[in-house]
């Protein structure tokens, strides 16, 4: 990479569009990054989050669209872009038959002798056996082996497919701190993820993918502002969709059989629940809940995405 | 490249050492060889081979080396090792998942795979060379003298054919994810391609009446490569391997 390349970690992925065979795992996707944040990629599985990765990361190639990673654009193989980029992928393939610390340098071939000693430092830290042969390390360890080395080389954006999957809760506790830092050092993060709690604590965008199509991009503050802002009501019958959208305060409406998912237009759900409440048309709720929902609720009420 | 090379190390030697022990043997027994060559020629049952004997009787040690190193130890040990270097290249990688680790390092495709290529075809050819250098002091031990140069000749053009049939696997490994069906293929390919070689009347449609005894018998009197043969195997891994970068530049990990 040319050093007076500017390096501000900014990723710009417009219309990218990806098919296996008659299967779209891409239709169509935009998204800005950086400079700096964390981005956390949501959906379930076969959303097309680990494609979007391997795309931005130069490795697989668009049948349409384009990335720019600080000016650099994804053509031929996608070398510009790895150059400006470190990775952790999603799937844990490993050569079982070299040491922990021949794996990082197999891995980190053409970063640099610092960012090996960074990743031999990173991987101690995390308590690898690094003399060892990577066949006798458990799934978690050979994530935290893969991330040791993601997070070694010296660039502005990180791309971790499932970073802390396999962990157990305290090793994804210092995974997570691992994170934290980068994310104070200014790294641009995408990562992909399924675990709340870890979506939660680092994630300052959220960006929902379902069936290839991105379905909302968000910053974590609007996501948990609209969790806050969710009534669901439970009726006997179904209720009229027109007489529901009519009360007062009434921002968006997902309707399904019995049940309804309201989004207020503010906090304050007085006025509408004592609406709702004095509506004759609707017959008397079985049941209300209120208040900050889970993400994988707010999922499902908000854009009908059943799981992460 | 040189962890490349390391890689294939082991394999190397052993096939360098089994190579070697076989030339060996071969060279001890050319005295008892050439002593009972009449009696057993007539034990032979098929004509191309009697053929080989014919030559060997005819042109002495250095048509016994041809046919006992070059014809039967390189072209089916160096053949076998082709294949297994090449079928495991590209598509072993899928196979076992490492191919998106091996892809993923900010390194261009190009070079990975030529280095790959090197260091399989570097594994592929020495062996032979150094093996084929050692035939001259193996022949002192039997009293039979040979010329060094034109036996390297020879080699050079064993080197050449083994790597057409490695660039040849390389290319399906580019393309596939399962190389034991690309072994297999090869497997057969080579049981077909001999089983022409044995038939008199269709041994010159066999790949193997180009790496057989009476063109390495050529190349060792005349002095000279067979040009059309040497360069058309040339072409053939130069293609294989353009072709290969072509289909690796686009594979999905």
């Amino acid at each position: 990479m040319n050093a007076s390349t500017p390096t501000t970690g900014t990723l710009r992925a417009s219309g990218l569009v990806r098919r296996f065979g008659t299967k779209t795992a891409l239709a169509g996707v935009d998204l800005e990054a950086g400079p700096g944040g964390v981005i956390g990629l949501l959906g379930p599985n076969g959303s097309g989050k680990s494609t979007l990765l391997r795309i931005l990361y130069g490795l697989v190639r668009p049948d349409a669209g384009s990335v720019e990673l600080d000016g650099a654009p994804l053509e031929g193989d996608g070398l510009a872009i790895r150059q400006r980029a470190s990775y952790a992928p999603g799937e844990i393939a490993l050569y079982g038959e070299l040491t922990g610390e021949k794996h990082l340098a197999f891995l980190l071939r053409g970063r640099g002798r610092e960012a090996l000693e960074k990743a031999n430092s990173t991987a101690r830290e995390l308590g690898l056996p690094l003399e060892r042969r990577v066949r006798g390390y458990s799934h978690g360890m050979k994530r935290q082996l893969l991330l040791s080395a993601a997070l070694a080389p010296s660039v502005r954006v990180r791309i971790l497919d499932e970073p802390s999957e396999g962990l157990d809760p305290a090793k994804r506790g210092e995974v997570l701190a691992l994170l934290e830092r980068e994310k104070a050092a200014g790294t641009t993060i995408l990562l992909s993820s399924h675990h709340l709690g870890e979506i939660d604590r680092i994630c300052d965008r959220l960006v929902f993918l379902h069936q290839g199509k991105k379905l909302a991009d968000e910053t974590r503050e609007r996501v948990l502002e609209r969790a806050r802002r969710l009534v669901r009501v439970s009726f006997d019958a179904a209720p009229e969709e027109r007489v529901l959208a009519g009360l007062p305060g009434v921002a968006r409406l997902r309707l399904e059989g019995a049940r309804a998912a309201i989004e207020l237009e503010s906090d304050d759900p007085r006025e509408f629940l004592a609406a709702l409440a004095s509506e004759r048309r609707l017959s008397a709720p079985r049941a209300i809940e209120y208040g900050a929902l889970s993400l994988p609720d707010l999922l499902r009420e908000l854009y009908g995405v059943e799981a992460l | 490249m040189r962890s490349e090379l390391r890689a294939k190390l082991w394999m190397g030697l052993a096939y360098f050492v089994v190579l070697e022990a076989l030339l060996v043997a071969a060279m001890l027994y050319w005295p008892q060889f050439a002593k009972n060559l009449e009696h057993l020629k007539s034990l032979i049952p098929l004509d191309v081979l009697r053929d080989m004997a014919d030559k060997i009787e005819e042109s002495g040690a250095s048509a016994y080396v041809h046919a006992q190193h070059f014809f039967k130890g390189c072209n089916a040990l160096g053949g076998l090792v082709a294949v297994i270097f090449a079928m495991n290249a590209v598509a072993g990688e899928a196979q076992r998942g490492t191919l998106e680790i091996w892809l993923a390092r900010p390194l261009s495709r190009r070079r990975l795979l030529l280095e790959r290529w090197c260091a399989g075809a570097f594994w592929i050819c020495v062996p032979v060379l150094v093996s084929t250098a050692t035939v001259p002091w193996l022949g002192s031990l039997v009293d039979e003298t040979f010329d060094l140069p034109l036996l390297l000749l020879c080699a050079v053009h064993q080197c050449l054919f083994l790597l057409a049939i490695y660039s040849i696997t390389f290319l399906a490994s580019a393309a596939s994810s399962n190389p034991l069906a690309i072994g297999f293929t090869m497997l057969l390919g080579a049981i077909g391609e001999l089983s022409l070689y044995m038939i008199e009347r269709l041994t010159h449609w066999s790949a193997f009446r180009f790496a057989d005894v009476g063109l390495y018998q050529q190349i060792y009197d005349g002095g000279s490569l067979p040009w059309r043969i040497t360069l058309s195997l040339a072409a053939v891994s130069v293609v294989c391997v353009l072709a290969a970068l072509r289909v690796f530049a686009r594979r999905t990990p």
